[in-house]
């Protein structure tokens, strides 16, 4: 049963058709080939899928495409839509904070929820809004220290 | 990829019509509220349902009203997310947030919903155990009607409920509390959360006159036992003398023997045990506490 449905991705209007078992995460890989999204699990663990539906981190693989209708989706692709890099994904590159750089989608669009309401989020805050998304080459100082760094950036207002 | 299984697939508008389709269809239908737990069980092939009933286009089911003066409801659909950043829980049920953030990732807290987590009548649930202490009434609908459940009759067996088919969670309604009570909620799990519970303590609790008279106590233990279970005889021990560092003790051995933990691969029965001894003595401290420093309500 192929439904016909609408996404806005990266404020972007996608007009496709889906089956009612495929995951945002087959969608976005799959059918809109934005291949940023990863799949770790599959199971929510490791939020290697995560994606932002309306500002706030979501795992994609847990998702059903059709319930992301009538939502803003953003990818990791739709960061910065002015065609630079992100503070995040700047201070990413700085801090040395990606080694095989499967988690650091994750990692950045999950700091980004946080960044965009409290630019002066602290440590503790980072790490327990981090806590979904596992790093398996170990990053987790590094991905704090760039983290910290993009709020003092986003202070400014970006 | 891991992939989902097709199924037949409805999306009801109203109440009425998805109980309808829970209990016209000749299939076995199976709600999805957030889906944080049915998907992950259909990928891992321990579920088929060959229909889903998709709970999300049903106006009314999401929100967190204050019911005049005598409670507040929540709906099932509310998510984990949102109970956590209530500002009308925080004043009223703070038990309830501290709950919420006990449960998984925030990016799991932003899909699950309230309905789903006691839905799936889970013995390691992060919020059947508060829910339980602040004497949460479910409110069901279902081919006969309307009717109001209290949760502690709610759950049977692991992963089953009272539910006949065709009924379904509509939302959860919280009396307010007494004046001079406090509660709180502690589990233990891997690395702060993100991980079911090993087990997992609630307690409500109401002092008398003086600060050391207890006037009500609720006691209720999650990942212990077959369903989160109140602890009665433990509540009658506490009621039965004044709070003391020695009453305590002695009400924790209590709760420690009332429960029947399992040994799995998480944990062990007697590492469970000691380890309920310990959230219930620090749980007991913290809502002992705050009932000395609250005012009207908690
Ligand atoms: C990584 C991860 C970590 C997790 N950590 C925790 C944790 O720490 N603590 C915890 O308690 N849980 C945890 N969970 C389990 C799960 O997220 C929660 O139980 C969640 O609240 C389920 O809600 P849902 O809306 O996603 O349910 P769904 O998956 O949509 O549904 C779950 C079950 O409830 C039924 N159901 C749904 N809505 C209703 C309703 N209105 N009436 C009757 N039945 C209904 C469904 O048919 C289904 O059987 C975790 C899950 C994941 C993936
Ligand atoms: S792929 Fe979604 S959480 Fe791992
Ligand atoms: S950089 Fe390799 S998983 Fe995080």
């Amino acid at each position: 049963m192929k439904i016909l449905i609408e996404l806005t991705v990266n404020e972007e209007l996608c007009r496709l058709e889906v089956e009612p078992q495929q995951t945002l995460l087959e969608v976005l890989r799959e059918a809109l080939h934005l291949t940023g999204t990863k799949e770790g699990c599959g199971l929510g663990d490791c939020g290697t899928c995560m994606v932002l539906i309306d500002g706030k981190p979501v795992n994609a693989c847990l998702m059903l495409a059709l319930d992301a209708q009538r939502h803003q989706i953003t990818t990791i692709e739709g960061l910065d839509n002015r065609g630079g890099l992100h503070p995040l994904q700047q201070s990413f590159i700085d801090a040395g904070a990606v080694q095989c750089g499967f988690c650091t989608p994750g990692m950045i669009l999950s700091a980004k929820a946080l960044l965009d309401i409290n630019p002066r989020a602290g440590k503790e805050e980072i790490k327990k809004t981090l806590s979904g998304v596992l790093c398996r080459c170990g990053s987790y100082p590094k991905v704090i220290e760039a983290v910290l760094a993009a709020g003092e950036k986003m202070k400014g207002g970006h | 990829m891991k992939r989902l299984t097709p199924f037949s697939y409805f999306e009801p508008a109203t109440l009425a019509e998805a109980v309808e389709i829970l209990s016209g269809s000749k299939e076995k239908a199976y709600l999805l509220a957030g889906g944080t737990d049915l998907l992950i069980r259909m990928k891992r092939g321990e579920i088929a349902p060959p229909a889903l009933v998709n709970l999300k286009r049903i106006s009314g089911l999401s929100s967190i009203e204050r019911e005049g003066q005598s409670g507040i409801r929540i709906g099932a659909l509310t998510t984990i997310a949102e109970i956590e950043h209530s500002s009308a829980l925080r004043a009223s049920h703070t038990l309830m947030a501290e709950a919420a953030t006990a449960l998984g990732s925030p990016s799991i807290r932003n899909l699950a919903t309230l309905g789903g987590n006691i839905g799936r009548a889970s013995p390691a649930s992060d919020m059947a155990p508060s829910l339980i202490v602040l004497k949460a009434r479910l409110n069901i609908s279902g081919p006969r009607g309307n009717k109001q459940v209290g949760l502690e009759s709610f759950f049977t067996g692991p992963g089953t409920t009272i539910l006949q088919p065709g009924e379904l969670i509509t939302s959860v309604f919280l009396p307010d509390p007494a004046a001079r009570s406090g509660a709180a909620y502690l589990k233990l799990g891997r690395g702060g959360g993100m991980d079911c519970a090993l087990g997992c303590v609630a307690i409500f609790l109401t002092l008398g006159n003086t600060d050391t008279e207890v006037k009500e106590v609720l006691v209720a233990v999650g990942a212990c036992s077959a369903i989160p279970m109140r602890a009665n005889k433990t509540e009658a021990l506490i009621l039965s003398g004044s709070l003391t560092d020695g009453h305590i003790q002695e009400a924790a051995m209590a709760v420690a023997a009332e429960t029947s933990p399992i040994t799995d691969l998480r944990a062990s029965e007697s590492y469970r045990r000691q380890m309920v001894q310990v959230l219930f003595s620090r749980a007991l401290k913290l809502s002992w506490s705050r009932a000395r420093s609250s005012k009207d309500t908690h």
